[in-house]
């Protein structure tokens, strides 16, 4: 803990002017569609008769990020009228101006997806099914970076939160997304086969992010920002989103898959509890990291010689 | 200062015009583009007037953030932010007794803070519009006509300095007075300032020069006085460069509400980025492996 002065308790950093609901809202979008887009494309590529139920409802649910997503960013904006600004450079050092043109590319090729799903749906011809089995690749790699690319954008700022586990963040925002896109489409799912498949990837994911949680609050640890975490948006991070948003699913899933056919309902919990724990870790990092930003002894501590990257 | 040459060609008291490169006769610094420029702001100098602040809202057309007191010493201001560009702190340092310290000196440390226009600025390579940008002067500028207010800025800087404004909903923070430098002219604090504590210049020759004042300082006894961000100094850490608005100080950094390492933040992109896309495709590795089980 940092024990030197400050300026009078005042605040060194801004903390982020983000409404956290609204762009919260969208990273947790962002990651369920990226999952979807990524989860569907596997099933198509491995199992594609079998899991065609999971294959159509993921191509239909990688939609919520095109369709919703963008109104969110837009409407988090001081200047919407301006959005379109985000169109004018590509710059590798913004994670916001990256994250836009993967938004971009991903609504193009998982709207092609979609639509073809839908014609080859209700007009049952072939060829769309082959068109959209060709986008559904770039979907998926564009959904990988969907899923992930929000985490970079958090770390790449100096709110000492944010700042202190770049990594092991990016970690746990990718996991939770494959998390909640396996939680989405177990809870849509008939075919017991299928739903145990996707709950065993839902297991995995959230094993992983359940030790990406563990170091990186480690990371937090070491870089002295740990008090970050004592608030209020702490306690939904470690209880809501850690506790009964992934230790809890992922208990309730590994006794589901083990009792077999009979235990839906306890996947049907699991996969609830999933996709809310996702949209709480994306809130309670927020709402942690403004807390941590606006504290001088927190940020200060972060800005010490010890914590400069070892060159 | 000795007058320069040029200023006995202004005798009259009214002006038809600007004078030409006038921050030649008032910096001693004629304004060129693709030299580099900034302030130097020499903190054992600062009186705390605040002529730096009211004249950077004067010139800058900034309305006042705060009205009442704040009971922190005489600062009222209270921080930087979307209306206020320059920023003079007071620190009364408690337990120093006037009768222990040597002549000339105070436990009350002032200091005007600004814009550090970083060379690798994390507001400007944050920046998703390309708003941001490096201007001919080597400083770093918003161009209110590209902003959308997105606010990736006001968490990219490491020294709490850019804001969004809720009058027009666009980021802003000091110009370094691009106007006045197209102009050829000082920009408004510094020439305002009464005791030369912000002097305005080449950055090159201003380090030569604050590095001879440190020289000065620590002669008289002064032994605390050091630089923050000059090469190699605190400030300047973490692969943001050197800061073209640098400080002399005469206590630790975070006294003045400074970072004593703040880093780069677009460092960290690539390390995220490569992390989170590593996990993600061995879960659909995995996925691949659930999917193929019989």
């Amino acid at each position: 803990m940092y024990q030197g002065p400050t300026y009078y308790g005042r605040a060194q950093l801004k903390p982020s002017p983000f409404n956290n609901w609204v762009v919260g809202g969208y990273v947790f979008l962002a990651g369920l569609s990226g999952g979807a887009a990524l989860i569907s494309a596997i099933a198509d590529a491995v199992r594609p008769i079998g899991a065609a139920g999971a294959v159509r409802r993921g191509r239909y649910l990688a939609m919520l990020a095109p369709l919703v997503g963008p109104l969110l960013l837009i409407e988090d904006l001081r200047t919407p009228s301006r959005f379109y600004n985000m169109l004018r450079v590509a710059k590798g050092t913004s994670p916001m101006s990256i994250g836009t043109w993967i938004l971009m590319a991903f609504s193009a090729f998982a709207g092609l997806g979609a639509a073809a799903q839908f014609a080859s749906d209700r007009l049952g011809w072939l060829w769309p099914r082959r068109a959209a089995r060709a986008t559904q690749v770039p979907a998926a790699v564009a959904g990988a970076g969907l899923a992930t690319y929000t985490a970079g954008l958090f770390a790449a700022t100096s709110t000492p939160l944010w700042a202190a586990a770049p990594q092991s963040l990016a970690v746990r925002f990718g996991a939770s997304s494959v998390a909640a896109a396996g939680a989405a489409l177990s809870l849509a799912e008939r075919s017991a086969r299928t739903r145990r498949a996707l709950d065993a990837i839902t297991v995995a994911a959230l094993a992983t992010e359940l030790a990406a949680t563990e170091a990186s609050h480690r990371s937090y640890r070491r870089a002295g920002v740990d008090g970050a975490l004592d608030g209020a948006w702490g306690q939904v991070e470690k209880i809501g989103a850690t506790g009964l948003g992934a230790a809890l699913p992922l208990g309730l899933l590994v006794a589901s898959l083990a009792l077999g056919r009979r235990a839906g309902r306890l996947s049907q919990a699991a996969s609830l509890a999933t996709l809310a724990g996702s949209a709480l870790l994306r809130m309670s990092i927020m709402g942690a990291g403004d807390d941590s930003a606006r504290r001088p002894e927190i940020s200060l501590r972060f800005s010490q010689p010890d914590n400069l990257p070892r060159v | 200062m000795d007058m320069h040459p040029r200023a006995l060609e202004q005798s009259n008291s009214q002006f038809g015009g600007p004078i030409p490169n006038e921050s030649e006769l008032t910096a001693g610094v004629r304004i060129e583009p693709g030299k580099s420029y900034g302030f130097f702001t020499d903190t054992t100098l600062c009186i705390g007037c605040k002529a730096c602040e009211v004249a950077c809202k004067e010139w800058n057309n900034l309305p006042a953030d705060n009205l009442g007191l704040t009971g922190q010493s005489y600062d009222n201001t209270g921080a930087l932010s979307a209306n206020t560009w320059r920023h003079v702190n007071f620190i009364e340092k408690a337990g120093v007794r006037e009768n222990d310290l040597a002549p000339f000196q105070s436990g009350w440390l002032m200091m005007s803070d600004v814009c550090k226009h970083c060379h690798n600025a994390p507001c400007l390579e944050a920046c998703p519009t390309g708003a941001l940008f490096k201007t001919e002067f080597d400083t770093v500028v918003v161009q209110q006509d590209i902003c959308n207010g997105c606010g990736y800025c006001v968490p990219a800087c490491p020294f709490g300095v850019v804001d969004l404004s809720d009058l027009d909903g666009k980021a802003h923070k000091c110009t370094l007075c691009y106007d006045r430098l197209k102009g050829g002219l000082e920009p408004a604090c510094a020439k305002s300032c009464p005791t030369d504590s912000i002097q305005f210049g080449e950055i090159g020759e201003l380090q030569q020069r604050a590095r001879e004042r440190v020289g000065e300082l620590h002669r008289l006894g002064a032994e605390e006085a050091y630089l923050y961000g000059t090469p190699g100094a605190p400030g300047a850490t973490g692969d943001l460069g050197h800061l073209n608005a640098f400080f002399l100080l005469t206590d630790r950094p975070e006294t003045y509400n400074l970072p004593a390492a703040p880093t780069r933040a677009s460092n960290r992109v690539v390390p995220s980025l490569f992390s989170g896309l590593a996990a993600v495709a061995g879960l659909a590795l995995a996925a691949a492996a659930m999917f193929a089980r019989r």
